[in-house]
């Protein structure tokens, strides 16, 4: 299995290379990306975390926004997965935390959500997330995101 | 007002009022305007909004295009886009009216007809823009009637805005319910296994979900007509809705297929269900004064039990998978996937 390799731009690829297809000219020694699953629900942070997983991240999960928000000063991820209800501290109001934090405008961050309604897609969007996944997801859906914002950087 | 700003417009109109028939978006004046800004692409938030909303297959129903409108076109900030809008809107229209200027003096007497009611002043809520459809379409088939010298784009355009006056007829009736049933419709359904399926995944309750079809409704519609067909339609959704409970969800999902969501419910517990409707159709029976007698009406469920991380179109299939398995070993029965 190989890292998810964030200048191939295309999750796809990878997505190739790890079906069995070989990806030709992948670095010989790349970095892999880091995540952070930022959920209360174990069984939201368990499929989310087979699906970046198996696309060759490096996983980590927090069950609130607090947390990950530690998580985040002590390293920056490259991609947070990112719940808006949450106990303690919700999505937005992390959101918010870390975009003023240093370094805090680097990660891409994909709101992951049963929130449907455009006031909180507004509101996620002028608060600087990079995308919004409404669940259900699956993997196809959550790889169509997180493409989204590796090419878009 | 340049040939090249009225093309623009013109492009920007049949862009909007093809994507509102894409996403079956009743076509009302907030709608179009809705999507004329979208495609005009004069306000990058509505368009990443609206493209958020495409890209999770969201569905159009009126509390959200209801919010769209008041969120984008409402505040004091919006204000001037919508001005912009209108006004462009409007000129379309005037295009119209500006190409039966040059026609025939019949077609003169439309173009003054139009100008009269663009120059009207419409505010900021183009809630006018109906009636002004409306105008147009009333004066366009009088024009057809009298006038051989109506320019092709006219009548072009006469056609889209008449369509677009159906579309609307038609989506404003089946806006979340089956007209003839009383049931939610197959949108509706959309909306709900998905509303369902997220906070199943969110909490780890079960979900299960049945697919009820009538058995040989084909051989009911030929036998005693189309009218004792609908009467079977309508009394099945009724026994559905006596045999679930206030949290599950009743859908006609087409033709003679019903569906019903079954939150906080697993696989043994939704057989029971359908069980229950299966013996409740059989207990409670259609009665009609046919000749010859309407024979009993049964119908074969399948069912299958939604797996978080799995795509919702798999658990249908699964779910029609077992409908099918039931057909097959001889209907009126139900099958668990």
């Amino acid at each position: 299995m190989r890292p998810y390799i964030a200048q191939r731009g295309k999750v796809e690829t990878v997505f190739n290379s790890i079906d069995g297809v070989p990806s030709e000219g992948l670095d010989s020694n790349p970095i892999p990306m880091s995540c952070l699953i930022t959920d209360d629900s174990s069984l939201v942070r368990k499929i989310a975390r087979k699906i970046f997983a198996g696309l060759g991240f490096e996983v980590d999960e927090a069950e609130n926004g607090q947390v990950a928000l530690q998580k985040c000063l002590n390293r920056m991820p490259d991609v947070v997965l990112l719940d808006w209800n949450m106990p303690v501290m919700d999505g937005l109001e992390f959101l918010k935390s870390l975009r003023r934090s240093e370094g805090g405008r680097a990660p891409a961050v994909i709101f992951c959500t049963t929130e449907t309604d455009v006031d909180h897609v507004q509101r996620a969007l002028a608060n600087g997330a990079n995308e919004y996944l409404m669940k259900p997801f699956d993997a196809e859906s959550l790889i169509a995101k997180l493409d989204m914002v590796v090419t878009r950087r | 007002m340049p040939q090249e700003e009225i093309d623009k417009a013109r492009t920007i109109a049949d862009s909007a009022i093809a994507t509102l028939r894409r996403l079956e978006v009743p076509p009302t004046p907030a709608n179009y305007a809705i999507w004329y800004e979208y495609h005009a692409g004069m306000s990058p938030n509505l368009q990443r909004t609206i493209d958020v909303l495409i890209s999770n297959k969201a569905v159009f129903d009126e509390s959200t295009l209801q919010d769209l409108y008041s969120t984008f076109f409402s505040s004091a900030k919006e204000a001037q886009a919508v001005r912009e809008t209108s006004v462009r809107a409007l000129q379309t229209l005037q295009d119209i009216a500006g190409v039966a200027d040059f026609a025939h003096h019949d077609a003169q007497a439309f173009g003054v007809t139009l100008r009269g009611l663009a120059s009207k002043d419409l505010g900021e809520t183009l809630d006018n823009l109906r009636s002004l459809i409306e105008n147009l379409v009333l004066e366009s088939k009088r024009m057809a009637g009298r006038s051989e010298y109506v320019g092709l784009r006219m009548r072009e355009s006469a056609g889209k805005i008449e369509a677009l006056e159906r579309n609307l007829e038609d989506a404003i009736r089946d806006s979340s319910l089956d007209g003839l049933t009383g049931v939610a419709n197959r949108k509706s359904f959309d909306a709900a296994i998905r509303r369902t399926a997220g906070d199943a995944m969110n909490s780890g309750d079960d979900l299960a979900l049945l697919m009820i079809d009538i058995d040989h409704f084909k051989r009911v519609n030929d036998t005693w007509g189309h009218q004792t067909g609908d009467a079977v339609l309508r009394h099945l959704a009724q026994t559905l809705q006596k045999a679930v409970r206030g949290g599950d969800h009743v859908a006609r999902y087409g033709g003679e297929e019903f569906t019903v969501i079954l939150p906080h419910t697993d696989g043994p517990a939704a057989v029971t269900v359908a069980e229950n409707i299966r013996l409740a159709l059989a207990r409670e029976p259609l009665m009609l004064d046919l000749t010859p007698p309407l024979t009993p009406i049964t119908v074969s469920i399948g069912a299958a039990c939604y797996e978080p991380g799995d795509p919702l179109a798999e658990w249908v299939g699964r779910t029609d998978a077992a409908l099918y398995c039931a057909k097959r070993e001889g209907r009126n029965r139900v099958q668990l996937n």
